[in-house]
């Protein structure tokens, strides 16, 4: 038995919003009288921290503290339209929804203050919870001041909506054409591991990855979706399976006792690097991470094996039975002329048994000289 | 500013590390019913005979529905996108999947809504599951749906294609060809928090849902479907859930307790126990790519080719996007000027799969990474080398022809290989994102390079421009 240890890389790419677009979000603000701010948005907070980070676009677009705004996304009844928690599109397009909206909150309030302090918007500036003269900082009132004076002074309503939608494209029939997203972001990881030529098994060591996020909106929360991003990541390629004996349906794991999703003693030591490379059309520059963050790792500990113990393992999970199976027929790719054919056996040309192997615009093997 | 860029501690944090924040199942109401659900034991099946009058008339028990009980039983998920609608919310004549929703108890307690599941009786005729993607065109094949095991995106072609430059021209001037296959697994998403919901009657005609639903309007506009009312005669209420990573976008609990709370008048919770949430709902799909790329020598990826079968498991659920989405995402972070992918959504007697974090492109990341490093051993090449030479910059355009106008492939590389202590050599160390020139600027690359465009809506100063129409 002997350790072998190698390293992998990969690199990726992922889209922003929803594929092909057409996905709105809508927002809109309230200032209550003593200057408290109430955010209205059908966003869903899955656990990644969505309502900090709309808390924190919102407050800074305005110019309150973060302290002072509230986030509503309890029902349908008083939040207007997201179209999901999904498609790596909270912080982007919710996010953009909630800036417009704040924005143009914050118009209003420069609109009321100017009245009451008979200085035009444009020479105001709004921060830390106060309006103030554009070069005379002392000639200031608080937000609160504005909206107390807006609530029960002028008898009218501080209040902001925005929405954000990437328009929906069809991608052409023929050639599939069109813009299908709103932004992408990129990350490179590159693994670690120590394969066991004995058992089969695979212990990945380190990660180190690095996502450019377009702007880290909160740090922490990248750093969260990136750790835990890597956590799926290793799951997916050495660990978890719906069916293990995929295609077939028998030995589902119906609970976690049964299904190896990994656990702490799986974690790797991480290095994490975010790059902030501002989007042109994002919140404050800032474009998605969330889903991303479990796609690199898998290929970059697929090559790691190899560089390891020489094989290649391509149906994920790559668990110990896989890769002993690998070691145990040391595959190699068959040579044909100039073609190079790796992993034959698995291929639609070898398990399927349809003789009209052309359909209308395509057809498999997928060279064929 | 002050609170962007500032890792600022989480709104819920201390909420949710101290059990205070209310999730769906912490809401209870009084005369409220428990729901459980009667499911299907096979992979395949035609219905013979369903019978419920046994669970109808056990203790505690105030409903037991089935299919003829929802006004509209069978509701697309992507129907919003065109795709008709295939997936009957309770099993109508056949059983597709393992744990497919044939009939639904509203009872007392738990208990006695599970005694009730017990007591229906059914008969079914068996028939042979189809599950390997890979023998979708197999004479004698079992069929998984009327239409075939095929979805056709456009009547006369299924699949999804993407065509970009000469792939013939790109694979007779390679001087090697690298072909493999890729088949990445079904996963769960298997979050924390089961998918739960509370529907409630309201005294005017309006249904109350608590929903674990990652997208409340997508979920209530389902709903709406399913109970054909208007989604103005709904009020979801949620937006605070213990984990989704894709899987609750399905939308199932809440037209189920919906459609029983209508029936009973009385509020009706349904939560999906641990056995339910990893056999019967959705899973991320199991995917099957094959890949040939075009290569010279020197490391230049001329042409691409795949073939891509997802299997989309017994019905729809969101897949053709998925498909799609894929298909735009198979050069992967690199400029391929000539390319030929064409991706099928193959329907099997799996659990319906539908969105897992990383919906669509996981796989082609995969496959196209580990083909990126596969090419790299076949010529010899430094896999860094490789990708810093044909990563994407700006002004190069994708399979779609979207042009890249702020990629950082380079960028990320380069402090992957920093943060990795990976010395590279000063010529690979000095690239950068910017427009391809000189000797990474080959012949067969000229064509493909576009103008960035401009968005209609950008930031400037920090402030949203707004001139666009926002």
């Amino acid at each position: 038995m002997a350790l072998h240890r190698g390293r992998g890389i990969a690199t990726i790419e992922y889209p922003t919003g929803m594929n092909q677009g057409g996905d709105p979000s809508q927002a809109w603000i309230k200032v209550k009288p003593d200057g408290h701010v109430d955010v209205f948005s059908g966003t869903v907070d899955v656990g990644q921290g969505s309502k900090t980070v709309h808390t924190q676009i919102a407050a800074d677009m305005i110019g309150v503290p973060y302290d002072t705004v509230t986030m509503n996304n309890f029902d349908t009844d008083t939040s207007p339209v997201s179209f999901g928690t999904f498609a790596s599109r909270g912080t982007f397009i919710d996010g953009n929804a909630i800036a417009v909206a704040a924005y143009r909150t914050r118009q209003r309030l420069l609109e009321v203050a100017s009245r009451m302090m008979e200085v035009d918007p444009e020479d105001l500036e709004i921060a830390d919870g106060d309006v103030a003269v554009l070069g005379a900082p002392e000639r200031k009132v608080s937000v609160a001041e504005v909206a107390a004076t807006a609530s029960w002074t002028y008898g009218e309503m501080i209040v902001g909506s925005g929405a954000w939608m990437f328009p929906h494209v069809e991608p052409d029939k023929e050639t599939g054409e069109c813009e299908p997203h709103a932004a992408i972001s990129y990350a490179s990881c590159v693994a670690d591991v120590e394969v066991d030529d004995e058992t089969g098994e695979v212990r990945v060591t380190k990660l180190v990855q690095v996502y450019d996020v377009g702007r880290a909106i909160n740090p922490t929360l990248v750093e969260g979706q990136i750790q835990g991003g890597a956590v799926m990541g290793l799951g997916l390629a050495l660990l978890e399976e719906s069916y293990p004996y995929y295609p077939e349906l028998s030995h589902r794991g119906p609970e976690f006792g049964a299904y190896a999703a990994p656990g702490m003693a799986d974690l790797p030591e991480l290095k994490n690097v975010a790059l902030e490379d501002p989007d042109p059309v994002g919140p404050f520059g800032a474009k998605a991470v969330g889903e991303m963050a479990n796609n690199a790792q898998s290929p970059a500990i697929v090559a790691a094996i190899h560089d390891a113990v020489g094989v290649w393992v391509t149906e994920l999970p790559a668990r110990p039975e896989r890769v002993l199976r690998a070691l145990d027929e040391s595959r190699q790719p068959r040579r044909d002329g100039r073609r190079v054919i790796y992993d034959e056996h698995l291929s639609v040309a070898v398990v399927s048994t349809a003789e009209n192997r052309a359909e209308g615009t395509w057809r498999f093997p997928l060279v064929s000289e | 500013m002050k609170a962007v860029g500032a890792s600022l501690p989480r709104y819920d944090g201390i909420d949710h590390v101290t059990a205070r924040s209310r999730f769906v199942d912490d809401f209870s109401l009084p005369g409220m019913l428990w729901a459980k659900a009667f499911r299907s034991p096979v992979a395949s099946a035609r219905i013979v005979r369903l019978d419920t009058t046994r669970a109808e008339a056990m203790p505690g028990v105030h409903a037991v529905i089935t299919h003829a009980d929802v006004p509209t039983n069978v509701v697309g998920h992507q129907e919003v996108w065109g795709i008709a609608p295939d997936e009957p919310l309770l099993a109508e004549h056949e059983v597709r999947f393992v744990g497919q929703l044939i009939a639904v108890v509203a009872a007392e307690t738990e208990a006695q809504a599970l005694d009730a599941v017990q007591a229906i009786e059914l008969e079914l005729e068996e028939r042979t599951p189809f599950l390997d993607v890979r023998n979708a065109w197999d004479a004698g094949r079992p069929q998984v749906t009327p239409d075939g095991n095929v979805f056709f995106y456009y009547p006369d072609q299924p699949q999804r294609q993407i065509r970009k430059g000469n792939v013939d021209e790109a694979f007779a001037a390679a001087d090697v060809i690298v072909e493999g296959v890729y088949r990445p697994g079904a996963i769960e998403q298997a979050p924390a928090e089961p998918a739960a919901a509370l529907a409630i009657p309201e005294p005017n005609g309006r249904v109350t849902i608590h929903s674990t639903s990652q997208a409340l309007y997508y979920s209530m506009d389902i709903t709406a479907r399913h109970l054909r009312m208007p989604m103005g005669m709904l009020k979801f209420v949620g937006g605070t859930v213990g984990g989704g990573f894709g899987g609750k976008i399905d939308t199932k609990t809440e037209p189920i307790t919906a459609v029983l709370a209508l029936k009973t008048q009385r509020p009706v919770k349904w939560r999906h126990t641990r056995e339910e949430e990893m056999l019967c709902s959705t899973t991320r799909a199991a995917w099957h790519v094959e890949i040939a790329d075009a290569v010279t020598n020197d490391g230049w990826i001329l042409g691409r080719k795949t073939l891509t079968l997802h299997d989309a498991g017994a019905y729809m659920m969101t897949s053709a996007y998925a498909c799609s989405k894929h298909s735009f995402h198979l050069a992967g972070a690199y400029s391929i000027p000539a390319v030929s992918f064409n991706t099928f959504v193959v329907m099997t007697n799996h659990v319906p799969t539908a969105a897992m974090r990383g919906f669509g492109v996981t796989s082609a990341s995969f496959a196209v990474e580990t083909h990126m490093n596969r090419i790299a051993q076949v010529i010899g090449m430094d896999p860094w080398e490789l990708r810093l030479k044909n990563a994407n910059r700006v002004g190069d355009s994708s399979p779609s022809r979207v042009v890249y106008g702020n990629p950082s492939t380079v960028s990320t590389l380069l402090a992957a290989a920093e943060a990795a202590d990976v010395v590279l050599p000063p010529d690979e160390r000095a690239m950068t994102n910017a427009k391809r020139e000189g000797a990474l600027l080959p012949a067969h690359l000229v064509e493909q390079q576009r103008e960035p465009v401009t968005h209609p809506l950008v930031w400037r100063d920090n402030r949203p421009a707004l001139e666009g129409g926002v």
